[in-house]
């Protein structure tokens, strides 16, 4: 990290609004980053730390004068890649995550509803891990609220497969899951 | 299966091209199987979102609760030695001494012909401290003075008789052995601590008799 460090013959005023601007950003996606990653499976430290590196990364970017175009996309990119440079360091396959716990779902109105919904969730948990790691990724960047141009970006892939692997995700939960 | 299945996601999702999206539209105003598709996929969409939600705050909390039990076992930890060193001391009393009817055996023990001489205490000194000679000098006088004040000269030597038989079973101990008692008496006059080591009549009767 030391290596990508601001220049210091940048403009302070530009340095002022590029800090202004990450810590807008932070507020509104800390939130969607964090659960995307933890969906992804990872842990929820790993998660704040993959978090907290990216805004580190999107500060310098900023600061440097860097494009501001799609920075939503940029920012799930840059989590993204650090995720996966975590699962290739460890040598680690992410899988779905783990279903929630049974316990927090019991704020329905009454237990039979708590009951029906637990299992759906488990019916769902279990229907996420069957799916691929790319219909996995392109479901959850779009829960996360992206568009499939900005999904494309992230993931490296065409709008159009982006498209066919989100239609065929959903297709593939709603008949699991018999919706 | 319709064939604008394949495209009904896309429209959802707000993903097609304007014209594209009011051919859909077109059709949807028609097809009933494609409407329950799309309510379907909307239902899917909406669980998979809370699904999210509830993954994500599951996760924070267990973060938090991991946090919560190491913290706790750390305190508990801390509170164990701490108690191991604030809990006060008690020391261990001997058993209260029950002379037999005045009936001494012929093996009795002549115990404790002195008193010992009192520890010195510790004296603590950080070691950056520079102590002068006359602080050294001070404090063993001090010292002197403390044994002096401890053993008084105006009072009888304390000579206790214990028959042997109070204390060992018969037969355990050899004819011509003695036991010298060291008792150690505290600040407050209570008995500290009594040793007992075992010694040889002969060289008892030696050291001891003129």
């Amino acid at each position: 990290m030391s290596g990508d460090a601001a220049p210091l013959a940048l403009p302070l005023s530009r340095l002022s609004t590029g800090a202004c601007e990450a810590t807008t950003l932070y507020r509104e996606l800390r939130k969607p980053l964090l659960r995307y990653l933890v969906c992804l499976g990872l842990s929820s430290d790993e998660a704040q730390d993959v978090v907290q590196d990216a805004f580190l990364v999107l500060h310098r970017h900023l600061a440097s004068g860097g494009s501001q175009e799609n920075i939503r996309g940029w920012l799930f990119r840059v989590a993204h890649n650090q995720a996966r440079n975590r699962q290739n360091r460890y040598d680690r396959n992410f899988s779905a995550p783990s279903d929630p716990e049974l316990d927090a779902l019991l704020d329905e109105a009454t237990p039979e509803r708590a009951l029906l919904k637990k299992e759906k969730f488990k019916q769902l948990g279990k229907a996420i891990r069957l799916l691929s790691a790319s219909e996995r990724e392109c479901l959850l960047l779009r829960a996360s609220g992206l568009r499939y141009r900005e999904i494309s970006e992230v993931l490296g892939v065409a709008t159009s497969t982006v498209s066919d692997t989100v239609d065929r995700a959903i297709k593939k939960l709603a008949e699991k899951c018999n919706v | 299966m319709c064939d604008f299945s394949g495209k009904l996601i896309a429209w959802m999702d707000r993903e097609l091209p304007e014209q594209e999206a009011a051919v859909v539209e077109q059709h949807l105003e028609s097809c009933s199987e494609c409407r329950s598709e799309i309510d379907a996929y909307k239902r899917v969409s909406s669980e998979l979102e809370a699904y999210c939600d509830r993954a994500m705050a599951s996760n924070m909390r267990r973060g938090d609760t991991h946090w919560v039990s190491v913290l706790s076992a750390a305190g508990a930890v801390a509170a164990v030695v701490a108690l191991f060193f604030v809990w006060p001391r008690i020391p261990v009393q001997p058993p209260p001494f029950q002379p037999s009817n005045g009936v001494e055996s012929a093996s009795t023990a002549v115990i404790a012909k002195r008193l010992p001489a009192p520890v010195r205490p510790v004296q603590k000194i950080h070691r950056r401290q520079v102590v002068s000679p006359v602080q050294i000098h001070s404090t063993i006088v001090a010292t002197v003075q403390n044994q002096d004040a401890y053993i008084p000269t105006n009072e009888p030597i304390i000579q206790i008789a214990i028959p042997a038989d109070e204390m060992f079973p018969p037969g355990a101990v050899p004819e011509g052995i003695h036991f010298a008692a060291d008792l150690t008496i505290a600040a407050d006059g209570s008995a500290e601590r009594l040793r007992l080591s075992p010694q040889l009549a002969v060289f008892e009767r030696r050291t001891t008799l003129p």
